[in-house]
């Protein structure tokens, strides 16, 4: 029996095995309709703070209120996986490039240490964050704000190791494949692909260290890919497989999910590429009860593949608006932090921020349904007391 | 199901289990979500959670349409289910989990 079909085989078991178990066990109770409320799940080791959307696979998403910091700290960066989080050793990591090459490869993690280092920050933002917020409602994990957050990734450049394989000139796509495995033989990898030019743009990369550590595992250690600007699905997590092919890679990662048609009533979809034009507003948070007088507003504000060339905030729910300013460090595709002094006086104020950018950009007041939630991009308002 | 069937079949799952990475699930997944008991509730619980926490289907609203392509996006996926248990659970979602505005 072949390694694949005994693998097919062992999950076959696996499903059969543990439904007839749960249905066993489901039917023990056989009470009346018992309406109790869902208990939220439990917190999960390491990211205790973080909110619990699923237990398996794990995902969490960071609440508002801890996006304070410029390098969202390990304890606090959100989650999105696909499926199970794998855990691999740093001294048993390979990986295999093939596919359209001259010179397919296997590296280690001590080969990609002897091509030259880059050091950037880079947001990363799951192309679902805010997708609870559409209406009538879209299908997958119902985030709001929090599927993002900015580290310091160090690595290597994608197109180092894509120079040492030698690319042949058939190959315009890159593909990712990772360690994470589907829970059965009949769903898909996770298998995403970019474009040639954005897999060798110079940013774009491998990386093993975040936030000066060692990728934690629940975020992709020891090695993912980070493609900055790009929605979060593109930095493929326990990359163990690079593959160069000559079209966007045929899967349901790529075909299917993350697309969205251009507009609402568009029969067409596309492939998400960059991160929409985006800020959101940490404080103060919406519902907070101010003292008169003046009032620190702050957050963050982020692009893709634009670089922000403004974020306007209005005090009056949107009838006006002034120019607030970035402060801080950043980087080409990290977030930016914002700033903007309101002298508040007594009442009910909706506060908004609005960021634009370089490829002419603004955030909307609305955006069209699409049925899998993506682009979520609406100005974000924080509806305030000041008494 | 007799005792040693059952003791079978949850050793079966835990041997099969260990030859698995990632790691089998964890007990207390299921316990996690207490869902209305009403027709169809033992799919939620036996079924959708052969992949995922009972969790990534209950914070989902869709209307009959919308958890009917998710469930038969499931069933491509390996989820076991009759046709009868189809209508079946996609009438329970709806039921609990609908979306009014949605299709």
């Amino acid at each position: 029996m072949s390694k694949r079909s005994q693998r097919a085989m062992t999950r076959r078991g696996f499903l059969i095995a543990t439904g007839v178990a749960a249905m066993a066990a489901g039917l023990e109770p056989r009470r009346a309709v018992a309406q109790t409320p869902s208990a939220p799940p439990a917190p999960i080791p390491g990211k205790e703070r973080l909110i619990v959307r699923s237990p398996r696979p794990i995902n969490l998403e960071t609440p508002l209120g801890e996006l304070t910091a410029y390098h969202t700290p390990e304890d606090v960066f959100y989650v999105r996986n696909n499926y199970d989080a794998p855990v691999i050793s740093p001294d048993q990591w390979t990986v295999h490039v093939e596919g359209e090459v001259d010179r397919p490869l296997v590296l280690r993690l001590d080969d990609l240490r002897k091509l030259p280092a880059i050091t950037q920050d880079v947001t990363l933002e799951c192309a679902g964050n805010g997708r609870a917020f559409h209406r009538p409602r879209a299908s997958g994990i119902q985030w709001e704000y929090g599927a993002i957050g900015n580290a310091r990734w160090k690595g290597c450049r994608l197109a180092d190791m894509l120079e040492l394989a030698r690319v042949r000139p058939t190959g315009l796509h890159v593909a990712f494949g990772g360690a994470d495995k589907p829970p059965t033989a009949q769903a898909p990898d996770f298998i995403r692909s970019v474009p040639i030019w954005k897999a060798l743009e110079r940013h774009t990369m491998l990386a093993w260290e975040m936030n000066d550590r060692p990728i934690p595992h629940l975020n992709g250690g020891p090695v993912r890919v980070v493609v900055p600007g790009f929605i979060g699905s593109a930095s493929n997590k326990w990359l163990e497989r690079v593959l160069i092919i000559p079209q966007e890679f045929d899967g349901p990662f790529m075909k299917r999910s993350y697309r969205a048609p251009r507009a609402e009533d568009d029969k067409e979809t596309y492939s998400l590429q960059s991160l929409e034009v985006k800020s959101l507003i940490v404080a103060p948070a919406a519902g907070a009860r101010l003292a008169p007088g003046r009032v620190s507003v702050w957050g963050w504000a982020w692009s893709g593949e634009g670089e922000l060339t403004g974020l306007d905030v209005s005090t009056d729910g949107g009838k006006t608006w002034t120019p607030g300013q970035f402060v801080g460090r950043w980087d080409r595709y990290s977030w930016r932090r914002w700033e903007f002094g309101w002298d508040a006086p007594a009442g009910r104020h909706t506060l908004m921020a609005r960021a634009t950018d370089s490829l002419g950009r603004v955030q909307p007041s609305s955006r069209a349904f699409n049925p899998l939630g993506y682009r979520w991009n609406v100005i974000h308002a924080a509806t305030v007391d000041v008494a | 199901m007799s005792r040693r069937r059952l003791a079978a079949a949850l050793a079966l799952a835990a041997g099969a289990a260990a030859a698995l990475v990632p790691p089998p699930v964890p007990p207390v997944v299921l316990a996690q979500a207490s869902i209305p008991q009403t027709d169809g509730w033992v799919l939620v619980v036996s079924r959708c959670v052969i992949c995922h926490s009972v969790e990534i289907a209950v914070q989902q609203r869709q209307g009959p349409q919308g958890w009917g392509t998710i469930v038969d996006r499931m069933v491509t996926y390996g989820m076991p289910l009759e046709p009868a248990e189809r209508r079946t659970l996609i009438a329970y979602l709806v039921r609990h989990y609908g979306d009014p505005e949605g299709r």
